[in-house]
Order: C-alpha cells, then structure tokens, then sequence
C-alpha cells in the first residue's frame, strides 16, 4: 500500500490504469500504458457501470460520466474550482494555494486522487475510494491527472509527494498506508465522527 | 542517470535515520522502481505515523525523484518492533 510518485513520468505511465472496473492494488505488476490499452482510441466506452469514459487524445485522459441523471460530476465540480490548468513548473502557485484553502474549507472530506470514485486510475487511490465508502461519509474527490498545476502544488501544499491525498477538516491526514492503517486501528473513524459533528 | 537501487534506499535510511531494524524490498514491477519500507527507528519515539512517514520521505527526497511508488509497510520505534517480533531479539 503506498501513494504514487510522480514526478517525471507521464500520466498515463504514471498510474496503473484498472483494466477491469475496480481495480485490485494487489495486482502490482500491472501496469498498462496507453498503447497496451487498445481501447484507448478516443472512443467511447461502456463500463459495467452504465457510464462511459472518454479518453481524449492527448496525454492527458479525462473521463466523464454521462447517460447518467446528473452529468456534471462532483469531480468535474470540484476539478473546475481550480479553475483553468497551470503549466509544469512544479511551483506552488499563490492561485492554486488560495483555491485549495478555500476548497478544503468548504468541503469536511476530500480525495486527491489519480482518477475518479467511479474509475480509479490508480490501485493505491481505488484502496482509499473503497475504504471512505465503507465509512459512510460524503466525500469529495479530485481528479490530480486533469491538472498538472494542481498536481505538483498538491505535493508541496501537503508537504507529501504521493497520491492519493485524503484530507479531513481541512488537514492533511494521510496517503494510502497511513488512511488504511488508521482504518484498521479505527482512528479513521473517530476523526471522521468528529469532523461531522464539528 | 541509474535507477535508484534497493541498496541506495539502505544505505540513505540507514544513515539518516539509523534504524534499529530496516527491510527493503525491491517491488517494481516495470513501472520503474518501487520500494517497500519496514523500518524501526529511534527518531520515531512520540510520533505519530504521520510525522514518521513524513521522516522517511524527508530522507528519500532524492530518491523519490526516481522512485515511482513507495510503500511504508511499517513505522515503528525499536520498542514496538521488539514487541512485534519477541523471539527475533
């Protein structure tokens, strides 16, 4: 269990891309790039799901939900809080720092994440998505592949350079063996309770 | 331009953190090197595990420029590791 470095590689070879709808982090030797892909053509696909990814053409894959009552997405929500994508200086931007303060103070629980709840693009960010539904609690999630300004300011925002980034009332509280463990241990859950109740 | 090894990771832990006890294990899989920490050390008495994974990332900030992803399996201070491990000692 761990976060993901990812400091040169693009993000496509970055992250281990599921190649079933929940992916396993166990699986470790898995990891796909684009071209192993083969359906990563820019076309639509269904997923057992019901919803459909679209990947783009750039390096970049975005993924949307559609068909669905809701189309725009609490992830495409909260990706658009950032506002417009910043170049990949790997500067915290003072734009992109007041955004996150201002988000994390809107918001009790929030996932930075490689991917979406509804398509984890990354083991380590699947594992975390599956243990904050277990806990019944809403929960933002922040696709960090859409935007490479938000990407690198994140790591040095929390002073952590791997993702999946969970933070609960507006704290970082951990990547994904700290957020598994005090799952285990039942930390999680007291400091969930108390972010609710505050 | 090397790939940072197994025996870098050691050797940078051990040095900056002079573990009690230390486990790394090589476990990339051709995404490029990924690393599994247990680690014991003194520096991780009245820490929390956060702080400590802070710790060990602190330490491998070179490193994780190359390193794609690292686990921390285990943070632990001597006396913890001692407990877990009674007939080791």
């Amino acid at each position: 269990m761990a976060g993901l470095v990812d400091s040169l590689a693009m993000p496509a070879l970055s992250c281990r891309v599921p190649s079933s709808y929940v992916p396993s982090p166990s699986s470790s030797s898995s990891c796909l790039t684009l071209r192993q892909f083969p359906q990563f053509s820019g076309n639509v696909l269904k997923y057992r799901s019901g919803f459909s990814a679209i990947a783009c053409s750039s390096s970049r894959i975005r993924f949307s939900l559609a068909g669905g009552k809701n189309p725009q997405t609490l992830v495409s929500r909260a990706s658009s809080a950032f506002g417009p994508s910043h170049s990949s200086t790997g500067a915290l931007t003072p734009e992109v720092k007041e955004s996150l303060n201002k988000f994390l103070g809107e918001h009790k629980v929030v996932l930075f994440m490689k991917g979406n709840r509804m398509f984890p693009q990354c083991g380590f960010s699947n594992t975390v998505v599956q243990i904050l539904n277990s806990m019944n609690v809403p929960y933002e999630t922040v696709n960090i592949l859409e935007d490479d300004g938000l990407r690198q300011g994140l790591k040095e925002y929390s002073n952590w350079p791997t993702f999946p980034q969970l933070y609960i009332d507006g704290e970082f509280f951990g990547g994904c063996d700290i957020t598994l463990e005090a799952f285990q241990n039942g930390q999680l859950k007291e400091v969930l309770e108390k972010a609710m109740c505050s | 331009m090397g790939s940072v090894t197994k025996e870098d990771v050691e050797s940078t832990l051990t040095a900056k953190l002079q573990p009690a006890h230390l486990t790394v294990v090589d476990t990339s899989g051709g995404c490029g090197a990924s690393f599994d920490i247990e680690i014991a050390s003194a520096s991780f008495e009245g820490k929390r595990l956060l702080e400590r994974h802070r710790l060990v990332n602190t330490a491998l900030t070179e490193e994780l420029k190359q390193i794609h992803a690292l686990s921390i399996s285990k943070a632990l201070t001597p006396q913890q590791w001692q407990d877990q491990h009674p007939s080791t000692e």
